[in-house]
């Protein structure tokens, strides 16, 4: 974490937190609920509410597809940390193996071709936003994805392209295995609103 | 009434807040930077740095360009903010074009 503000939180309540969170979790609180206590009323307030609703909000995807593409945006992004905190979500309802494959390799990967389709969109939404085109849309559409399904999946991969650099530029620490898997379980029960 | 959740107001309240709203910085550091990280023009140092790589490759940005944004804003927090707003201009410029894309549909052969 590259600021000492957000590692030990902005008020004496939110230092408490901190602590009181960590000691009754056993885990050091992640970096991003730390950035989730931050300068609140100025991001993450905003930010969470779209988050809440691009990942919990209706939709036709589940809410382990929608962690999966979060995963391979941060994947696109070369963002460690958000791979492995939204793989451990995605993994609690589509199994660790099924994500795996998709992370190596998503268009030869098990899945259904709407959201191989879909993935194939929001990849080059990631890493080449100017060449993104309604042949783009088109072509997801054929794959059996609806309108619906990718203004939605947009919305999760807007998110999360601008979670996965402030994640990267703040350097977030990296938490073993055991305790994403730990973290996963909370984001499922808790969601994302702040 | 539809119950679907209405991403393009989310995505103007997320632009209002951080690139228009009151911070520590001024509002016109913020929406240029959040510009840059968009492909826009170059900044004067230490903000360009920091916000290109944001934009382009936020996985190589250093200490060096954290701590130099930190010394010429004069806190952490504003340093967070123009973080922050560089991460949310390179996002909403890529929610833009989707919905560019999608809205293309209408008028693209099938």
């Amino acid at each position: 974490m590259r600021l000492a503000e957000i590692e030990r939180g902005d008020s004496f309540r939110n230092r408490l937190l901190i602590r009181f969170i960590s000691f009754v979790s056993g885990m050091r609180l992640p970096d991003a609920a730390r950035v989730a206590f931050y300068h609140k009323e100025f991001f993450s307030a905003s930010l969470s509410a779209w988050t809440q609703a691009a990942m919990r909000g209706p939709s036709p995807w589940s809410v382990g597809e929608r962690e999966l593409m979060a995963a391979m945006v941060a994947k696109w992004n070369s963002c460690p940390f958000c791979v492995g905190a939204h793989g451990a979500v995605a993994a609690k309802s589509l199994q660790r193996p099924l994500i795996d494959a998709v992370l190596a390799d998503f268009r030869s990967a098990p899945i259904s071709s709407a959201l191989k389709g879909t993935l194939a969109l929001l990849e080059t939404m990631t890493l080449r936003p100017s060449a993104l085109s309604a042949g783009d849309t088109q072509e997801a559409l054929r794959s059996g994805a609806t309108i619906d399904g990718l203004r939605d999946a947009a919305a999760v991969a807007t998110v999360f392209n601008i979670i996965t650099r402030y994640a990267n530029a703040l350097d977030f620490a990296m938490p073993s295995a055991a305790e994403f898997d730990r973290a996963a379980n909370m984001l499922l029960k808790r969601g994302y609103a702040s | 009434m539809s119950n679907r959740s209405d991403h393009q107001s989310f995505a103007e309240a997320l632009k209002r807040r951080v690139l228009e709203g009151r911070g520590e910085t001024e509002t016109t550091l913020r929406e240029r930077v959040a510009a840059r990280a968009a492909g826009g023009p170059p900044l004067e140092p230490p903000y360009d740095d920091l916000a290109h790589h944001i934009g382009e490759a936020a996985y190589r940005v250093t200490d060096a360009q954290v701590t130099s944004v930190v010394a010429a804003t004069g806190s952490e927090k504003a340093a967070f903010e123009l973080i922050a707003a560089a991460a949310t201009g390179a996002g909403l410029l890529r929610w833009q074009q989707a919905m560019r894309a999608l809205k293309d549909l209408d008028d693209a052969p099938r």
